[in-house]
């Protein structure tokens, strides 16, 4: 009993949450008016399209891979939608089209890697050029804007008191934890993570999986695409533009292993939460963006120091 | 024993075709001569002396650093750290030679600048080894972490007057060629006998390829670890301060993408990321065709069209590169 | 044994660690308390004189384009006396970064924003909801979309520069006679400012000057590097070149620098939008004639007078004309507030000026 008690307090959770407290209480302590919930809530606007791309980032990181194209598909979807939107074309089309490539790239992504059988790290480097070249290629780099306000809802407007890409990310998370919890779907993607290998032999249909993922990956950035587009009423070849970077150190800063196998969704969840919260803090209070650069890399860095010793003290409790 | 029975099966042109894309150098090489070729037919100024050396001059720094980020990889590690870290090592320069600022004389700026790279290249290497923090972790977070130091660095201001001392660096020429191709050179040669006449370039390639068997063999995986982070830190400051004082103006978005230019050599010249893989002449090779391609779509005269499409075509190249080296692991299993 | 002595080492990091948090914490404290009583004596101001806080947000912040015109802005800010100047922007210049820093000031309640939109149409959407509520929003440097803003502080229009440019760079190469290629070296394929700017020029360029041949425009993504290399190639791939258009503060000193030590200074011209700082060495050898800009301090100085104007009622729509202290009197056209007229620096004048 006092095991079990000992290893939920050396879960990367618990110190998270006691991380976000900690924080929390001291940006209140500096400046109380940035707890108000209004001002959360409309702030929380800026977090949502990368809530949303970190949750496949978040399996696929569980399998050890990596997807650094997200951004770039982002890119792609939203000129995608705006371009068939200049042409004409209504714009549930648009958006269902560029879902469809946003799907099209996912699965592309997932194909070279599970038939070439290279890293997904270079995979990904070699599309993430390619979708942003195709992007820039395509639309030669104009933008496009001018969207009604029906559309603009999207990202602007509120749906039950929160933003509707809130309630788009809720729906997701809860599908996928539903999926993932105790059922085959989670348990293959924490095998794949833990031994590739051994995890083939055992007859898991492993490149179905990766191939799922990734997809859904490429899913998830073209819906955070739509949405983007919708928030900021323009679609341009440069939408998401280093989103990769944002989503990867959310994740891993949640918790999340680079090496696959360990981590929760709930974990990155919290991730995203953190640097949400330090990126609109440092700019809320002391105005200057440049800290904010220095202030993630370094809680990056150094969560993922003290989610090591976590783990070493999570070992002796067992 | 698969080589020798593949050759009697296969025709000789796809044998040729074989040997050139496993050769990964020999690949690339003929790839760059058919692409000067095609490029010389349509503009022959490409093939100019003035427009080969400046095409050198922009790949020298690029090839400093892949020297020492094929070592990175090659131990099984990677550092996408090295944008960032030029140009904060850029931003510390131009401070410390400024006339309004730091005013040191260049010798010591100089020292001090391929300090600071081996600080910071010794710190990316201690939480990799010692701390036992990811590499991409640790370099994506310095990747971050120092373009915000480069912006406090520079204080919303440039730096306009770097004095001729290091002007010379980026300017200047020894017997007619660049200094910067006289630096790449002898960084090549210094890289060629760490790898191959050293006992530490073995021992990287060892723990690369195989981890646990050069942990059993006792080698020191941590100090060889640390020590190719530290080498990566002072190529990138030797390709800072050849590079940057070719300009006459330091501003705060030096290094912006360096990091995924120089792994895309790298890694089209052949080296695995999964460590123990790569040879020197595949990523030179590498670091002249990425360098190249740019330039030789603008002697085509494409028009505007190309400008736009750059960017899709690099990326190609790498896909194309993947897609061989798997191509030839299918013709060498069948 | 060796397990719990390992446990204990932990134990002490994870101490050592709230510690550190603790310190952190208390070390917040006091700053905290002095943050609270520097907002009541701010309130107090209010029931006094109303203590105004303006924001400035550039396109992108650490150029020195930017820092010179914020240098002005604090220069008004302390001739008025009550006004808070706040100056920050995306390190990156992102323009979705720029809208979320119009959002979180919306937010904060501030009197005026004053932003430089990098895309007038991302930031569009941040601007409307920011005088939704009341707050006084005006563009600066570059334009707005009109309906987002109250009033434009114009330091010349685009079509201004973009004729002065062309213009500059017509009598830099000998008159409208000669015939020549020139090709603009831009900043991103993105920016949008930039692509205004081109459009004029090509339609200037086509009206006016049929000798003039613009062969390529390419972008230095703000990389000096690339915008010297990019000079470099175009000279070579169109060896009749005759001039280059730099037209970002940073792709102008990359294009010079490129015809220079092409030992070309003097035939191939190049002129553009830069800092006089960062121009003054190629002016000084012949490299550059002319560089195309505007008084960037009196733009920052005129841009919070203007805020400071709005929010204390001194400026209504409608006028004609707005006083701006130390800068005399300043035409209003519509609603845009003229800052006068480009500066051109040449051989002459460029020492005078030190941003």
């Amino acid at each position: 009993m006092k095991q079990r008690i000992l290893n939920m307090i050396w879960q990367p959770e618990t110190f998270l949450i006691v991380l976000i407290g900690i924080l929390l209480t001291a940006m209140g302590r500096l400046d109380a008016s940035f707890l108000q919930w209004e001002v959360q809530r409309a702030l929380s606007s800026h977090v949502w399209e990368l809530a949303i791309i970190a949750i496949p980032m978040t399996l696929i990181i569980l399998t050890a891979g990596i997807d650094l194209s997200v951004g770039s598909v982002m890119g792609l979807s939203a000129i995608t939608t705006g371009m068939l939107f200049q042409k004409g074309l209504p714009l549930p089309l648009a958006c269902s089209a560029s879902l469809l490539v946003g799907i099209f790239c996912g699965f592309l992504n997932g194909w070279f890697i599970t038939r070439m059988k290279v890293h997904p790290l270079i995979i990904t480097l070699a599309t993430m050029a390619a979708y942003r070249g195709m992007a820039e290629g395509i639309s030669h780099a104009k933008p496009v804007s001018g969207f009604p306000d029906s559309f603009t809802w999207l990202g602007q407007g509120d749906w039950f008191g929160l933003p509707v890409a809130a309630w788009v990310f809720a729906v997701m998370v809860g599908i996928v934890l539903w999926m993932m919890h105790g059922r085959a779907f989670g348990v293959g993607i924490y095998a794949i993570g833990h031994n590739e290998t051994a995890t083939r032999f055992s007859g898991l249909r492993v490149d179905r999986y990766l191939v799922t993922l990734y997809t859904f990956s490429g899913f998830a950035s073209a819906l955070a695409a739509v949405l983007f587009v919708a928030r900021r009423n323009t679609a341009k070849a440069d939408a998401g533009m280093g989103m990769e970077l944002g989503v990867i150190t959310a994740v891993v800063i949640g918790g999340v292993s680079i090496f696959g196998g360990r981590g929760t969704l709930i974990g990155a969840c919290l991730g995203v939460l953190l640097i949400h919260e330090t990126r609109e803090f440092v700019s809320w209070h002391w105005n200057r963006d440049e800290l904010n650069l220095l202030a993630l890399g370094i809680l990056l860095i150094l969560s993922v120091v003290f989610q090591k010793l976590l783990r070493h003290k999570q070992g002796s409790a067992i | 024993m698969t080589d020798a029975t593949s050759t009697h099966t296969t025709p000789p042109l796809k044998r040729a075709l074989i040997y050139l894309l496993s050769h990964r150098a020999a690949g690339l090489f003929l790839f760059i001569v058919l692409l000067l070729g095609i490029v010389s037919v349509m503009n022959p100024a490409f093939l100019e002396t003035q427009n080969i050396k400046d095409i050198a001059v922009q790949a020298a720094p690029v090839c400093i650093i892949s020297c020492g980020l094929m070592l990175v990889l090659v131990s099984g590690e990677i550092d996408i750290s090295v944008g960032s870290m030029m140009g904060l090592l850029a931003a510390c320069m131009g401070a410390m030679v400024s006339e309004s600022r730091g005013h040191l004389p260049p010798g010591m700026a100089i020292v001090l600048t391929l300090g600071i790279g081996v600080v910071i290249g010794l710190l990316n290497g201690w939480l990799v080894a010692y701390a036992g923090v990811p590499s991409i972790i640790v370099t994506l977070g310095m990747l971050t972490a120092l373009r915000g130091v480069t912006e406090i660095v520079m204080g919303g201001s440039w730096i306009t007057d770097l004095p001729d001392g290091i002007r010379f660096l980026g300017t200047g020429a020894f017997m007619g060629i660049p200094i910067s191709l006289w630096t790449a050179l002898t960084v090549i040669l210094v890289s060629l006998w760490l790898v191959h006449r050293t006992a530490i370039g073995r021992r990287i390639y060892a723990i690369g390829s195989n981890p646990h068997a050069a942990y059993l063999a006792g080698l020191p995986i941590k100090p060889l670890k640390l020590f190719v982070f530290a080498w990566t830190g002072f190529l990138t400051g030797v390709a800072t301060l050849v590079s940057v004082p070719q300009l006459s103006v330091v501003d705060s978005g030096i290094g912006v993408g360096l990091e995924l230019l120089v792994v895309t050599c790298v890694v089209v010249g052949g080296t695995a990321v999964s460590g123990g893989l790569g040879n020197l002449s595949g990523v030179l090779c590498g670091v002249i065709l990425m360098t190249m391609i740019s330039t030789v779509l603008i002697f085509m005269k494409l028009g505007e069209n190309a400008t736009y499409w750059s960017r899709a075509i690099q990326g190609l190249f790498i896909l194309g590169a993947i897609i061989a080296d798997h191509w030839i692991s299918r013709q060498r299993k069948s | 044994m060796k397990s719990s002595r390992q446990n204990i080492s932990k134990g002490w990091i994870t101490t050592a660690f709230t510690a550190v948090l603790a310190v952190f914490l208390t070390a917040c404290g006091p700053g905290a308390s002095n943050n609270e009583s520097s907002n009541a004596s701010a309130s107090s101001d209010k029931n006094g004189s109303k203590k105004i806080t303006i924001c400035l947000i550039p396109k992108k912040k650490g150029l020195p384009y930017f820092t010179s015109c914020a240098a002005g802005a604090e220069l008004a800010a302390a001739d008025l006396g009550n006004v808070e100047l706040i100056y920050d922007g995306p390190t990156d210049g992102s323009p979705e970064k720029q809208a979320s820093m119009i959002e979180q000031y919306t937010l904060k309640g501030v009197d005026v924003i004053a932003v430089s939109p990098n895309d007038p149409d991302v930031v569009a959407p941040a601007m409307r909801k920011a005088r939704e509520k009341g707050i006084k929003v005006i563009s600066w440097d570059a334009d707005a979309v009109q309906d987002a803003r109250d009033y434009f502080v114009n330091q010349a229009t685009a079509q201004a520069i973009a004729h002065g440019m062309v213009d500059t760079m017509v009598s830099d190469i000998g008159g409208p006679d000669v015939k020549a290629e020139v090709a603009i070296v831009t900043a991103y394929l993105t920016a949008a400012n930039q692509n205004v700017w081109i459009q004029h020029m090509k339609t200037h360029i086509a009206d006016t000057y049929p000798n003039l041949n613009l062969v390529a425009i390419k972008p230095s993504d703000e990389d000096q590097k690339l915008a010297f290399k990019v000079t470099q190639d175009l000279m070579k791939a169109y060896p009749d070149i005759k001039g280059f258009f730099g037209i970002s503060s940073v792709s102008f000193p990359g294009a010079a620098e490129a015809v220079k030590q092409a030992g070309k200074s003097g035939e191939v011209m190049v002129t553009g939008l830069a800092t006089p700082n960062s121009m003054k060495s190629y002016v000084k050898d012949g490299t550059v004639k002319s560089v195309v800009l505007w008084n960037t301090s009196e733009l920052g100085y005129l841009t919070v007078m203007v805020g400071e104007a709005l929010a204390t009622g001194k400026l209504s729509s409608g006028a004609t004309s707005f006083d701006a202290g130390k800068l005399g009197e300043k035409k209003i056209d519509g609603d845009h507030v003229l800052l006068g007229d480009i500066l051109v620096f040449n051989q002459e004048n460029i020492d005078q000026y030190d941003f």
